[in-house]
């Protein structure tokens, strides 16, 4: 592994230009969280300190929401992980039927976010939606997918998984397609059961992708607006107001100190989800990957 | 592990319901786009029908359609074409170079990815109106670029260190400079990273709403936006957003099937060590 | 000369960002407009202003949700609109941005005005927009199914829940009324309107007052209603109350008239034509909630001129006519002016034109301050939190009023 030198000209454009474009703005709409500022009134800007972070603290409304929110990232991001890695796996046999439908699986992420949960509220409709027809016609009764608390947690949740279990299943898919195939050949002449390569193989060596895919989605899932706003409005009552309904509310109110402080909890909330995250995976094995 | 007819069964039986339940809605925004609204919410569901074009019709007519698609085009393969670039090169520096801090600076990039959007908005906004790049491409591929660039680096760093080093040094040795090992080699073992890289690439400029709706207006504004619009104050035009929706999803399709020979195993270290 | 090169460079800069030079010269005007089928309406009939006036509109238009937000951003930023379709919330909050019209009012006709639809634009004693598109609170109920029955479309809130339960057969899919429980701002709108309706306030004399004997009559009146719905009113918006008339599920709506066109449009609705229209009901007193929107000019505008005449054919006799026959099935820009909605082929065209103009008559005005907007979003909140079951209604009008006050700084 080389040290520095060369290193540089490589990382040079890619990180000047990232820094420069996204850490300007953040650090602008930190500073602007310390501050007393409603669009409405442009003259009565204040200095505030800590007070827009004091009063999120105290406020129940925001801390459920950080309740709700961490319920539908955990919720979502685990059942999107497991069919996606399912998903992958089973079309990394070599079945030539398969091919073809590869492309069919990537269609949800395909679709505009809000076209995609409009729809699903069409098909959910409790009283009119295609869905609850055939569940009725089936005698598996009807349920209140958007109006009863736990239902419209669990609908978010499907919604979601919807739109980006493809996300996961490609990225895992692709980091499968790149393992070399000597490993699991010799594998199987010394006689590992699929289960044994899938342990000691493709674990180890796909640790790293999957844990990406995991840390993505799960900033993704954190801060997922469209289709909760689109599905419940972050109802019924309170049940779906996440963290990001309460931003939404914030900055269309103009309440811009309000709205970063928000944000910049946001940031730091899901910064530290995944640092610990990376840190509980990589670290054990020796920082195996990278 | 040679497939079987049993497993291949099993394996079909398995994706069935997995199928269903990721097409439906994608079947059924496609009905809706050639039905009435009443059709739309028909008991029993109407699964054949006569279809109408009257929903295109509308989205062709009443809006500059064609202009925002050219929008959302020129927009996407822009922010593609740039984050591939950029991440190309910093994702083979973080995997091959390593520097005091490194590792921090390397979470530093994601952290950029980790801040809502409706956050970074307003100073955005303001830094563009400075620029004078409000409601130009210019001002939203900078933005979709960076939106982009976090996950293309730290998904290509995965693929390119699983390069074998003795592949690359032979080449040197060879007289290749490291650019064109990274072009010759690296990139076309890691191919599959890069066409992963370039979908989402793509889709992240594609679909993106809320910086397209405060920082574009007229000359740059993309579909997403146009989109949105058809959810109306006095409801959702469910027959005319699912028209645009479909129109919206050809293009991916097309990129997708022309990028997705890239993403076999046909271009493996096997074939590169032999 | 590099010096030279470089001046001429950085002023290429300039120009290049500052709007362009042409759009200066008065010919040239941004229009703020809500995405959908007004835009789709204003687009029809553009080229003729166009054509007229020598005056080109360039048209931005943004979606229902987002379009405040965007305006708030780039009036507060000094943007570049030169004239805005708005919502009269709207208006009080960003009135500062907006330019004073009282003077130039005085060239219009309007005695062709509905009165409170001007109203509408003003704030503080100062006319900030003129109307473009009136919007209130309607009852819908279905004419054939009221015949049948033998009975009259109700006039007070008691009338309407016997009504409601009269009709409402579950085990038929047949439901007494359509409103929301949700926590959409439709929940809040009609919780307001009942509370309204019982002579109770939002605010009143600067302070929240709905914690009143009024105001518990009209919320157990609307919670009471809540017993003949759909059952799954709990996610309920503005789109599936209409879902729910046009499918025939429903006996009768409260209904914006916004949302009537599209009943009356056979390719969505089911019940088209068979539809009665009337104000929505009384208790001590009759209030149909006004939400009216509105053109009003930019002051930064550097066209204001211009702009301003493009109000004047926005909110126009004949552009009033051309917009009620634009055959959209989506919805219909109602005219603010007497002269459209008593005219022959409006009413043919759309059949609530009368229960529309006597609601505008005695249509009553959300509360007129700068700090509206947020005070309707705690309303929206907790009269969601209400039908949730969160809270009781005694506790829920505290909420109400404790977020008001603490809002206005009491």
């Amino acid at each position: 592994m080389a040290a520095g030198g060369a290193g540089r000209w490589f990382l040079l454009p890619g990180l000047a230009f990232l820094f420069t474009i996204d850490l300007i703005p953040l650090v602008y709409s930190a500073w602007v969280s310390f501050y007393n500022w409603w669009l409405i009134r442009p003259r009565d800007v204040r200095f505030v300190g800590l007070d827009n972070y004091v009063r999120l603290g105290v406020d129940p409304e925001f801390n459920r929401a950080v309740v709700v929110t961490t319920l539908f990232t955990a919720g979502a991001v685990a059942l999107e992980f497991l069919a996606g890695l399912g998903l992958a796996l089973l079309f990394a046999q070599p079945f030539r039927f398969l091919r073809p439908i590869r492309v069919l699986l990537l269609l949800p992420l395909f679709v505009v976010p809000v076209v995609g949960a409009t729809m699903w509220r069409v098909i959910f409709h409790p009283e009119v939606g295609v869905l609850n027809h055939y569940l009725t016609t089936f005698g598996l009764g009807h349920p209140p997918w958007l109006s009863d608390p736990t239902w419209a947690l669990v609908s978010i949740t499907l919604v979601d998984a919807w739109r980006t279990i493809p996300f996961m299943f490609l990225v895992i898919y692709a980091g499968l397609e790149v393992l070399p195939a000597e490993l699991f050949e010799a594998a199987a002449v010394d006689g590992a059961s699929a289960w044994q390569s899938f342990r000691h193989i493709t674990v180890p060596l796909l640790t790293y992708i999957m844990l990406l895919a995991v840390l993505i989605r799960g900033m993704d899932a954190f801060r997922e607006f469209d289709i909760i706003f689109v599905l419940t409005g972050g109802g019924p009552g309170t049940a779906t107001q996440t963290i990001q309904i309460l931003n939404y509310r914030a900055f269309g109110l103009g309440h811009m100190g309000q709205a970063n402080a928000i944000g910049i909890v946001t940031l730091v909330l899901v910064a530290v989800m995944c640092f610990v995250l990376m840190r509980a995976i990589l670290r054990p094995r020796g920082a195996a990957q990278a | 592990m040679k497939p079987t007819p049993l497993r291949a069964t099993l394996t079909g039986v398995a994706l069935l319901p997995v199928l269903a339940w990721t097409l439906f809605p994608i079947y059924w925004i496609t009905t809706a786009s050639f039905k009435t609204e009443l059709a739309l919410y028909a008991k029993p569901p109407q699964w054949l029908f006569t279809p109408i074009v009257d929903n295109y019709t509308r989205v062709l007519t009443n809006i500059p359609f064609v202009q925002y698609l050219k929008n959302s085009l020129v927009i996407a393969l822009g922010t593609t074409i740039g984050s591939l670039v950029l991440g190309t090169l910093a994702g083979y520096g973080f995997a091959r170079f390593r520097f005091r801090g490194s590792e921090a600076v390397r979470f530093l990039v994601l952290v950029t990815r980790m801040a809502p959007r409706m956050v970074l908005v307003v100073p955005y906004y303001l830094m563009m109106q400075r620029l004078g790049l409000l409601d130009t491409y210019t001002g939203l591929l900078v933005a979709y670029v960076s939106f982009a660039l976090p996950f293309s680096i730290w998904l290509l760093i995965g693929f390119f260190v699983d390069v074998p080093l003795d592949v690359e040094e032979a080449a040197m040795i060879d007289g290749c400079s490291r650019l064109g090992v990274l072009v010759r080699i690296v990139i076309p073992i890691a191919a599959p990273g890069l066409v992963v890289a370039a979908i989402f690439a793509f889709l992240v400029s594609w679909n993106e709403f809320l910086f397209a709706l405060i920082l574009s207006g007229v000359e740059a504004k993309t579909l997403p936006v146009v989109i949105a619009g058809l959810n109306t104050d006095a409801g959702p035009l469910y027959g005319e957003m699912s028209a645009a929706a479909v129109m919206v999803m050809l293009p991916n399709i097309v990129m997708t099937l022309v990028l997705q020979r890239y993403l076999v195993k046909g271009l493996t270290l096997g074939a590169v060590k032999g | 000369m590099r010096t030279k090169t470089f001046f001429l460079v950085l002023a290429l800069v300039l120009s290049s960002t500052a709007s362009p030079v042409w759009a200066q010269q008065g010919k040239s005007i941004t229009l703020s407009m809500l995405a959908g089928y007004k835009e789709d309406v204003l687009r029809a009939s553009l080229p003729e202003f166009e054509k007229k006036t020598g005056i080109k509109v360039v048209v931005d238009a943004s979606p229902f949700g987002d379009l405040y937000k965007k305006q708030l951003l780039s009036l507060s930023t000094g943007g570049r609109y030169d004239v805005l379709f708005m919502d009269e919330p709207w208006i009080a909050p960003l009135s500062e941005f907006l330019l004073p019209l009282n003077e130039r009012m005085k060239s219009l006709d309007l005695a062709d005005f509905v009165p409170t639809t001007v109203a509408s634009g003003a704030f503080q004693g100062t006319q900030y927009a003129v109307p473009v598109d009136p919007n209130v609170q309607l009852l819908v109920y279905r004419k054939d199914l009221f015949e049948q029955k033998g009975l009259k479309p109700p006039a007070t809130w008691d009338e309407l829940v016997a009504a409601a339960k009269a009709f409402h057969d579950p085990s038929k899919q047949q439901y007494g009324i359509a409103i929301t429980a949700s926590s959409d701002i439709q929940t809040a709108l009609y919780m307001l309107l009942a509370i309204w309706s019982y002579g109770g306030e939002l605010v009143d004399n600067g302070r929240g007052s709905l914690n009143s004997a009024a105001g518990k009559k009209g919320g157990e009146v609307f919670l009471e209603l809540l017993k003949f719905t759909p059952p799954n009113v709990k996610s309920y918006n503005f789109a599936d109350v209409n879902k729910a008339i046009q499918l025939g599920q429903a006996a009768m709506a409260i209904q914006w008239a916004s949302g009537a066109r599209p009943m009356e449009d056979k390719t969505r609705s089911s019940v088209a034509g068979k539809l009665g229209y009337t104000l929505v009901p009384k208790a001590v007193r009759q209030t149909p909630m006004r939400g009216v929107w509105t053109i009003a000019v930019a002051k930064n505008s550097a066209n204001q001129d211009a702009a301003w005449q493009f109000a004047t054919w926005l909110s126009g006799k004949e552009f009033g006519q051309a917009a009620v026959k634009f055959p959209s099935a989506t919805s219909a820009i109602h005219s603010p002016r007497f002269s459209v909605l008593k005219d022959a082929g409006t009413k043919a065209t759309l059949p609530y034109a009368d229960t529309l103009l006597a609601s505008l008559q005695i249509t009553k005005e959300r509360p007129r301050l700068r700090e509206y907007a947020d005070i309707q979003e705690n309303l929206r909140v907790t009269a969601g939190k209400l039908t949730a079951g969160e809270l009781t209604l005694e506790a829920a009008l505290k909420e109400i009023d404790a977020g008001t006050n603490r809002i206005l700084g009491k």
